[in-house]
């Protein structure tokens, strides 16, 4: 070939690439997050973003059904002794792991065993268990050490919760996450590859067994229309919106707020609401500094706020905040209204002399949040205005999440620091409920209230016993909720399935397009 | 010259221990925990610590470091904490995107600003040195994100001729034509950077075309045109070549802001990410491999200036 050909041959190659265009095949759901998950592993990772993968992979033996109610999905059934310490759950036993094994109950005690002891949630059922083992081939057996009435939702709760692995993967398994070549689930998608910074990417299983039964939330039956689900990191949020409107993905999650009446309006997007609110949460140190065991000084705190100016800041539009005190949504089994008349007081006057009374000086109180998140950092700037107003002396210290997570370990590092909390179907799962999460908050009246509530299954008992606690946090103030937030994703008009809200994480069975 | 190439070569080594050991320490200074940020909001520091315990970043700096520079010498430059794979073949992928991107980039400043430069320093007070002297301005001035934005609502959006952000690799699916992902990113890029190169090209060209060997050649009868070309950009050139280099550096590890807007997965998003994460091997790697890039680029424009001004002496 002559020398001047062969440029013209390479230019016209590229060119003729660039005209044709590469195009995605029908049968892949494109879908822009915010970012990477840490790990799919979901027995140790509790992100939202990683389970909104995942759980196209993993499944547990049970999932909640639209009304947050537990529901089989690899369980075939179950039974409670009399007392409450025995459980047996009966396994479903059509069910194949992504690399051809049938799943046995082997499995399953060990995918309980690895969650139990390294499991980010495991800890909170396997404080009552005395022992799971295999009781059949299909068949587990639960020996619990009291009867503990959230096990079930715990079990169905597949955020840090227990997905079932091959007892080959769980051999050895700890606490670090599980390599992305052990991601080997039961679920209507398999994992493909992790190209880091690009995508991660789920294929159809085609020995899927699904569930009986209608689609209900989670449950029910479930179909994977597309071939494969690309989950594509997009942080810009502005990039993500043009996205969707250019046809370039099919999803995308975490819009802000100030685009929703725009974008609504708009036909050619669709808004997609999500059903359980996210809410912001400002913990108080139980352990070390002025606020330490001083209810009447944190109460004083919880006084001087009033929420709503800083949910109009932070989020926005009306329809995507509720200032709602209650610290599960209007609606849900467990909305309670005790103790919530202190939820948005607002009242300066009296938080200064309630402060006085408590013996408040005028110390610092370090505040620390972080601007990863800006409703955090926005609602915090209101806050700590007002909490001015009211006298107090407020060091608002400002770092990257992992800095501040870092510091929230170290008791005299702070005296409140700003988090946000996932909806989750009971709250038992709350993390202020968790004596050892930063905060350490532990009196003898939240262990009296927390040992009823675990050990009744009885859901009037716990609905009553829950507002009790609700009733305590609003007196004792160990966290403040700052409101919910009604977070939303968007999506091309062309995905048919969807419904009209997402549960708590979105899923694409059953969805097409 | 390749004496004087194999010293340079040889200097860089220290060069590289000292910044390993800099950035060793910088990165493992700075609060945060790759446990706390893996295990999630809900981790309580016991479990944070455990895991720290598991990953072995409890143990002291130095045993850290010794650890990490005995494999960096055999070619590993280790795991990533959170992709579980290795940091060579992550930071290959990043580098693809942004090589790609960067050489795309300096097409542009070489297509849009060297020619527009001479028209500029050649018309100088003309209303076409005016027009362009303006717009680069305007260029250098706005902000990338605003006019990568502009350029998604208006070309991808809007007339849906270029994809709105992303880039598979042009080895899947699409091969060569994945580029079109690049184009809008590059020519965002390229505005700020081909907009100083005009006016870098502009002011060396006039500064030299008021030397006495310029005037000579006027003075000899030469073609204006002959005499801009060959004795004043010519010369200009020694300056411009030296800003290439590091605009490539520089496009190839900074270019973090494009690279967001248009959700590239380049090396400076990678290093963001990566510093958020607190994942500590890619950072360390990423770094690495900038520094050399550096080292190496300061290199060739070193050797850049000898090929072109024979004056400039290796010795």
């Amino acid at each position: 070939m002559k020398r001047n050909n062969w440029w013209k041959s390479i230019l016209g190659v590229v060119l003729y690439g660039l005209l044709v265009g590469s195009g995605w095949t029908a049968g892949t759901l494109r879908y822009a997050t915010v970012g990477e998950p840490p790990s799919l592993d979901q027995h140790v990772v509790t992100s939202d973003l990683a389970t909104t993968i995942a759980h196209h992979m993993f499944e547990g033996l049970y999932t909640f059904n639209a009304a947050n109610s537990p529901v089989n999905l690899l369980a075939a059934g179950d039974s409670l002794s009399e007392d409450g310490k025995i459980i047996t759950i009966s396994l479903r036993d059509d069910v194949k792991f992504h690399n051809g094994q049938a799943m046995t109950s082997v499995d399953v005690v060990a995918s309980m065993k690895r969650w139990g002891e390294f499991g980010s949630r495991g800890g909170l059922l396997f404080s009552n268990v005395d022992s799971v083992e295999a009781s059949g081939e299909y068949e587990i057996k639960i020996t619990l050490s009291q009867s503990f009435g959230p096990w079930k939702n715990l079990l169905a709760f597949i955020n840090g919760g227990p997905a079932i692995y091959p007892a080959s993967v769980m051999e050895g398994a700890t606490k670090e996450p599980i390599e992305p070549k052990n991601y080997i689930g039961t679920g209507p998608y398999k994992f493909s590859e992790w190209q880091p910074n690009r995508h991660v990417e789920l294929v159809r299983f085609d020995d899927y067994t699904s569930p009986s039964g209608a689609a209900d939330g989670y449950g029910g039956e479930r179909k994977a229309n597309f071939d494969s689900l690309r989950f594509m990191p997009v942080p810009d949020a502005g990039t993500r919106v043009a996205g969707i409107k250019a046809g370039d993905y099919d999803y995308a999650e975490s819009i802000p707020g100030d685009l929703y009446a725009e974008l609504d309006a708009d036909s050619g997007v669709n808004t997609i609401l999500n059903g359980g609110p996210i809410f912001g949460l400002v913990f108080m140190n139980s352990k070390d500094g002025p606020l330490k065991e001083n209810f009447e000084l944190r109460r004083a705190i919880q006084t001087a706020i009033d929420k709503t100016p800083a949910l109009q800041v932070a989020i926005g539009p009306e329809g995507l905040w509720r200032a709602n005190g209650s610290f599960l949504p209007e609606g849900n089994v467990w909305y309670s209204e005790s103790g919530a008349e202190n939820f948005s007081k607002g009242d300066a006057e009296a938080a200064k002399s309630m402060a006085e009374a408590a013996g408040y000086t005028g110390d610092p109180i370090k505040f620390m949040v972080s601007t990863n998140y800006p409703f955090h950092y926005d609602t915090a700037i209101v806050y700590t205005k007002q909490l001015a107003n009211a006298g107090f002396n407020i060091d608002l210290q400002v770092y990257d999440w992992a800095t501040l997570i870092e510091k929230r370990a170290q008791p005299d590092q702070w005296d409140l620091f700003f988090t946000h909390h996932g909806f989750v179907p009971d709250p038992i799962l709350i993390s202020v409920m968790n004596d050892n999460y930063p905060g350490w908050w532990v009196t003898e009246e939240k262990a009296a209230l927390k040992s009823r509530f675990t050990a009744t299954s009885d859901p009037a008992e716990r609905q009553a016993i829950w507002s009790e606690i609700q009733a305590l946090i609003y007196k004792q103030v160990p966290t403040m909720k700052t409101g919910d937030v009604y977070t939303y994703n968007i999506a091309s008009p062309s995905l048919q399935g969807l419904g009209e809200a997402t549960l708590i994480w979105p899923h694409f069975w059953n969805v097409s397009k | 010259m390749l004496s004087y190439t194999l010293k340079r070569l040889l200097t860089l080594l220290p060069t590289l221990i000292a910044a390993s050991i800099l950035v060793f320490l910088f990165v493992h200074l700075i609060p945060g925990d790759p446990a706390a940020v893996l295990l999630g909001d809900t981790a309580t520091p016991q479990e944070i610590a455990a895991l720290t315990r598991e990953m072995g970043l409890d143990k002291p700096l130095w045993q850290q470091y010794t650890l990490w520079l005995s494999e960096v010498a055999k070619g590993n430059l280790g795991q990533s904490i959170f992709f579980k794979a290795p940091v060579t073949s992550i930071i290959a992928d990043g580098a693809q995107t942004s090589i790609l991107l960067a050489t795309m980039t300096i097409f542009w400043i070489i297509i849009f600003g060297i020619p527009i430069g001479v028209l500029s320093a050649t018309r100088q007070g003309s209303w076409v040195d005016q027009l362009t002297s303006g717009l680069a301005m305007f260029f250098a001035s706005v902000p990338t994100f605003w006019l990568g934005l502009y350029l998604i609502l208006i070309f991808a959006v809007g007339l849906g001729w270029f994809p709105s952000s992303g880039f598979p690799s042009i080895f899947d699916e699409g091969g060569i034509s994945n580029l079109r992902y690049l184009l809008l990113p590059s020519l965002t890029l390229a505005a700020p950077n081909a907009a100083l190169i005009i006016r870098l090209v502009r002011a060396s060209m006039l500064d030299i075309s008021r030397e006495d060997h310029v005037r000579t050649a006027r003075a000899k009868g030469l073609h204006p045109t002959k005499v801009a070309i060959k004795h004043v950009f010519r010369n200009a050139l020694i300056t411009v070549v030296a800003a290439f280099g590091f605009t490539f550096a520089a496009l190839v590890s900074e270019a973090v802001v494009t690279e967001t807007v248009f959700s590239l997965p380049g090396i400076g998003r990678l290093v963001v990410q990566s510093i958020l994460r607190r994942d500590y091997p890619v950072i360390q790697g990423v770094i690495l491999v900038i520094v050399v890039l550096y080292l190496f680029i300061n290199l060739l424009v070193d050797l850049a200036y000898a090929m072109l001004d024979p004056r400039v002496s290796l010795k």
